[in-house]
């Protein structure tokens, strides 16, 4: 079935006439998993065929012209022509890792240059050529995949630094080089390229001093709006009235003198408009919001030391204040933590007074799209979680009918058991820490919007585990989805990427 | 912001059957953080109600308190406030301020909370101030029978402190405040 002819050909089905075609948006220059590009023939399955290139010793790329590099032996060597192991049913995708995965995943062809990575060159358009021309040339005849990939990840890092210096952002440039992911190294480019992407930072790079100093003024209103105890901010209300003759009165001995106490302000009233009753009201929610503060990545020591702790915990509040609609919902803090990580690594150290207003702010910009999932009263309308996951179900129907027809009709494995989770906490749950960070750059940087391009990274991490999930019961799935076994990250945005364009239903 | 309850004098079951129900109904757990108790509840399920409001409770024994264990006189730190408490019947006059300044410079206290006249009172004098929370039930006293119901709800806040005394007048709740920082000399006593 050759729904998908530009989807990797299973190796027992190369077609030699055929380009070698990775399609686009392979981020290959993050091979940290360092591009076993010479894969030991035992790992040789034909599952895993999907990441061996057709064996072309001599390839001409439309692409690429080079001068006549040497190929190197290795690609001549006969692993690549294995005798074909004709896969049981056609996999549309030749996307299955047959489990258990890979332990060193075969990520898509890498660094040397007679092997270009031509899923990067799709991607990035026809204007890189050039350069990336010349700077691939380093890596001519080293065979060391690690070099390989860190030249490529240097590349990469240059290529953002270089769209980040501009003095107007090229916004697309940024979003097609966001969904590569940022490279490791990158800490200092991820927060600016984050803060970008989200609309924080204007496009203009002239605009960034004067909104940074408006965003910084605006939350410190916000800090002492919603902050203050009642005790205090009747204090400073009187203070304002310059009810200063209670000064003079302290040294004086007698009785006290009792004034009234107007409209109910006292801690024990249960008046609507009290400050206290309302400070009361939502005691549980602040409760809420420590609880959850104190749990948030425990196994990271930067999220238990108390002024990070503190800061989560006044943006969590001051959200909840702020959004009287959604208040607080538990899991907001796993969403924020990611951000608030980030923003705080920025190796700049002219943000770093700031750190907790950008977060605030760009916290704000992120959940924006998802708000309507948060809000209990939308649960069963049609831009609530329900319409949500069900649109993550028309979405795996659209792609693969077999997959979805065991799921919903034979094992009866809705989305709300798995998807729940990935969709409100935004994945935080699924993968470790840096492997989420990777995949939010991917999830903030495309044109499509967070909202769309988290269901299609939902749909596509259904897809990578087809096969199981075919083979498995309600339980068996269940358990599978709810432990989402680690997977290769490149291969997963791939497959997103792939089912790009249809999800509007 | 530390919320601190004082009341006293309940005299139940002998002289009252109940506090107020619209005192009952402000007192709610979950707002308040201690509770002193100048004494004469007089019964163990009055105990339990006021534990069950706040489980930081402090009570000194009054002469018809049913439990003997309640000391006589109690101090405590309540953020920068030294409080101390006691009920009064041991001091003699009853009532009398110079000599319960007398005490409060034997317990060495800022705040001295005692009870026994069943007056609500607030006095300040060169050692600190004297709070008489009244009677939380309206129970008549050695004195008079002329007695509303009454207590304290303190606001201590570092320096400063707000005393809101609620008080039951003609059956509608009535809400004072007093207002009073920890000067310099109360410091330097």
């Amino acid at each position: 079935m050759q729904r998908d002819t530009d989807i990797l050909a299973p190796l027992g089905a190369t077609n030699p006439s055929q380009q070698p075609s990775l399609s686009c948006c392979v981020p290959t220059c993050r091979s940290r998993s360092a591009a076993a590009l010479l894969p030991e023939p035992s790992r040789h399955e034909a599952g895993a065929a999907f990441h061996l290139l057709p064996p072309r010793p001599s390839r001409s790329f439309p692409m690429r012209k080079k001068a006549a590099r040497v190929v190197p032996e290795w690609l001549n060597s006969p692993l690549w022509s294995a005798p074909p192991q004709a896969p049981a049913s056609p996999d549309p995708y030749g996307a299955d890792l047959s489990p258990p995965p890979p332990p060193k995943p075969q990520p898509p062809p890498t660094p040397t240059p007679t092997v270009p990575p031509p899923s990067y060159e799709q991607a990035v358009g026809s204007s890189r050529r050039a350069r990336g021309e010349a700077g691939w040339e380093g890596d001519g005849e080293d065979e060391d995949e690690d070099s390989g990939g860190a030249a490529l990840r240097a590349h990469l890092l240059s290529d953002f630094k270089l769209a980040l210096s501009k003095k107007v952002i090229n916004m697309g440039e940024l979003r097609r080089l966001a969904c590569l992911g940022v490279p490791e190294g990158g800490a200092g480019v991820r927060p600016l390229v984050w803060k970008l992407l989200l609309g924080y930072l204007p496009i203009e790079r002239a605009f960034w001093p004067h909104e940074l100093q408006k965003k910084w003024s605006q939350y410190s209103a916000y800090i002492d709006e919603f902050l203050l105890n009642p005790s205090e901010k009747i204090r400073r209300f009187e203070e304002t009235k310059l009810l200063r003759k209670k000064e003079l009165n302290s040294d004086k001995i007698g009785l006290l003198p009792r004034s009234e106490v107007t409209n109910e302000e006292h801690p024990l009233s249960v008046g609507k408009s009290s400050l206290w009753n309302q400070y009361f009201q939502e005691s549980e929610i602040l409760e809420q919001i420590d609880r959850d503060v104190k749990r948030t990545h425990p196994e990271m020591s930067f999220f238990s030391t108390k002024t990070n702790q503190e800061s989560l915990r006044r943006i969590l509040i001051i959200f909840s204040k702020l959004n009287p609609s959604i208040r607080y919902v538990q899991g907001m803090n796993e969403v924020l933590a990611p951000l608030f990580y980030v923003f705080m690594n920025d190796p700049d150290p002219s943000n770093s007074a700031s750190v907790e207003a950008d977060t605030f702010f760009c916290f704000i910009e992120l959940l924006s799209g998802f708000k309507n999932n948060y809000c209990k009263h939308l649960d069963d309308s049609q831009v609530g979680i329900r319409s949500t996951l069900s649109k993550l179900s028309q979405l795996l129907k659209r792609h693969d009918e077999e997959l979805w027809r065991h799921m919903e009709i034979t094992t009866k494995v809705y989305p709300q058991y798995y998807a729940f989770r990935w969709i409100t906490l935004l994945l935080t749950m699924e993968f470790s820490f840096n492997v989420f960070i990777h995949i939010w750059d991917a999830i903030l940087g495309d044109p499509e919007g967070p909202p769309e391009t988290l269901l299609r990274i939902c749909c596509a991490m259904l897809i990578i585990v087809r096969r199981r999930l075919l083979a498995g019961d309600f339980t068996a799935n269940i358990q599978l989805l709810q432990h989402y076994p680690p997977t290769n990250i490149d291969h997963l945005l791939h497959i997103a990427n792939r089912l790009r364009g249809s999800v509007a239903i | 912001m530390v919320l601190v309850l004082a009341l006293g004098d309940l005299h139940v079951p002998h002289r009252a059957a109940d506090l107020p129900a619209k005192f009952k109904s402000m007192l709610v757990p979950g707002k308040i953080q201690h509770i002193i108790c100048t004494g004469n509840l007089c019964v163990k399920e009055v105990h339990d109600y006021l534990k069950s409001l706040c489980p930081d409770l402090h009570i000194t024994r009054g002469e018809y308190d049913e439990d003997a264990r309640y000391p006589e006189t109690k101090t405590l730190t309540i953020g920068q406030f030294k409080l101390g408490l006691c009920h009064g019947h041991q001091v003699v006059p009853w009532g009398d301020l110079d000599s319960l300044a007398m005490l409060q410079r034997q317990l060495d206290v800022d705040i001295l909370v005692t009870g026994h006249t069943h007056q609500f009172k607030a006095y300040k004098h060169e050692g600190g101030v004297v709070i008489n929370p009244g009677s939380a039930t309206g129970a008549y006293s050695s004195v008079t029978y002329d007695v509303n119901p009454s207590f304290v709800l303190m606001d201590i806040d570092g320096l400063r402190v707000v005393v809101y005394v609620y008080e039951l007048i003609d059956g509608e709740v009535k809400v004072d405040k007093i207002d009073f920082k920890k000067t310099a000399t109360m410091l330097h006593s």
